[in-house]
């Protein structure tokens, strides 16, 4: 009896030793993905703002300026590239609106973003682009890999249409939770118009040719990611763009169309947290939690087979005879 | 010959069960109907 106890603790023990390095390194990058069907918006504020006044063509401080950012994923067009590209894919469908003081568009963007759903790489599929132009993505954008590292990552910013690093600063501490803090600056770059603007019977892809009158833009990007889910918890950006030259500006060199330091808003940051907690709980289930306490859980077991094998080898006990009283004399 | 048998069976059941989940995975779900944002969300509560 206590040989079969032993033998089954032992395919126990083997069972739960051999399950902790499969689940980190085999179910763990296999598991750990994207779903393609997720849904997220977010806003971002910058308070004050410079923006352009298009009927004027005067810059004026503003109390506010909003950017709401939505990320949709599309799953048909995921599950259509997937066939061909032979791996998880994600297909989000993103759309920057920037409304000024009033509520009203200042400009829209949209983009489609394909990525592989478990380590972020871009994946080039018809559909990729920014504002309707088609683009080839390097580089990750909106979100880091998984257990993301401590060193620079290639960030592609839409704005410009460009890849550039984004560096590693250092790690900080975010609202009780350890995150790294990386930081972008994209130099004084020329960018195309943005296709929607509030310029009624305007179409803004000519502007530049009939009046020689072109968008520049910088910005200063900083993000504060979890290390864990590579999600980030927190971000702001310093935004500049300006027109220059051309007969738009009625002699002038520069006018600035926006300037501003746009961070999120409040209550986002908090839904951003308390969404991040729970997805980091997720992970180090499967990379830390599960592994070590299956490892730790199959060598007690091991130990309790061999001490039950070991009872049962020994040799049974001698049973002492009670001492015989001594004759009397 | 007992214990190689019963560390096999524990061995091959822990392989069987993690290609099964990870063979399964997650279910895709379907695209949100909820549409790209062109107004400014009131604050959450």
């Amino acid at each position: 009896m206590r040989r079969k106890a032993g033998l089954v603790l032992l395919a126990l023990a083997v069972f739960f030793t051999a399950l902790s390095p499969l689940l980190r390194w085999y179910a763990f990058p296999r598991l750990a993905k994207i779903p393609p069907s997720q849904y997220q918006d977010m806003v971002l504020e910058a308070k004050p703002a410079t923006l352009l006044d298009y009927g004027t063509m005067q810059p004026k401080k503003v109390d506010k300026l909003t950017v709401v950012q939505t990320l949709k994923g599309n799953v048909e067009e995921s599950e259509r590239i997937e066939k061909t590209a032979g791996r998880d894919v994600v297909v989000w469908d993103a759309l920057s609106f920037i409304a000024g003081p009033d509520g009203k568009m200042v400009s829209t963007i949209p983009e489609r973003y394909i990525f592989d759903a478990h380590t972020q790489d871009p994946v080039h599929a018809t559909g990729e682009m920014v504002d309707g132009d088609p683009v080839q993505r390097r580089g990750i954008e909106f979100k880091w890999p998984f257990l993301t590292e401590k060193r620079d990552y290639e960030y592609y910013d839409a704005r410009a249409r460009l890849t550039a690093p984004i560096h590693y600063k250092g790690t900080q501490e975010f609202r009780g939770m350890e995150v790294y803090y990386f930081e972008q600056t994209i130099p004084w770059t020329k960018v195309p118009y943005p296709k929607k603007m509030p310029l009624p019977g305007i179409d803004s892809t000519k502007l530049e040719k009939q009046t020689g009158t072109s968008m520049w833009y910088t910005t200063k990007r900083m993000f504060w990611i979890d290390p864990v889910t590579g999600a980030p918890v927190n971000g702001e950006e310093i935004h500049q763009e300006e027109m220059r030259g051309g007969s738009l500006l009625q002699g002038r060199d520069k006018v600035t169309a926006f300037a501003g330091h746009v961070k999120m808003r409040a209550d986002y940051v908090d839904s951003t947290v308390a969404l991040v907690k729970s997805n980091r709980t997720l992970v180090l289930l499967l990379t830390s939690y599960l592994p070590w306490g299956f490892l730790g859980l199959g060598l007690v077991l091991l130990g309790l087979a061999l001490w039950l094998e070991a009872r049962s080898r020994r040799p049974a006990a001698v049973v002492a005879e009670p001492p015989v009283p001594a004759p009397l004399a | 010959m007992r214990a190689l048998i019963a560390a096999a069976v524990g061995l091959v059941a822990a392989f069987a069960l993690v290609l099964t989940i990870t063979a399964i995975g997650a279910p895709s779900g379907e695209t949100s109907p909820k549409p790209l944002l062109t107004t400014v969300p009131a604050v959450k509560k």
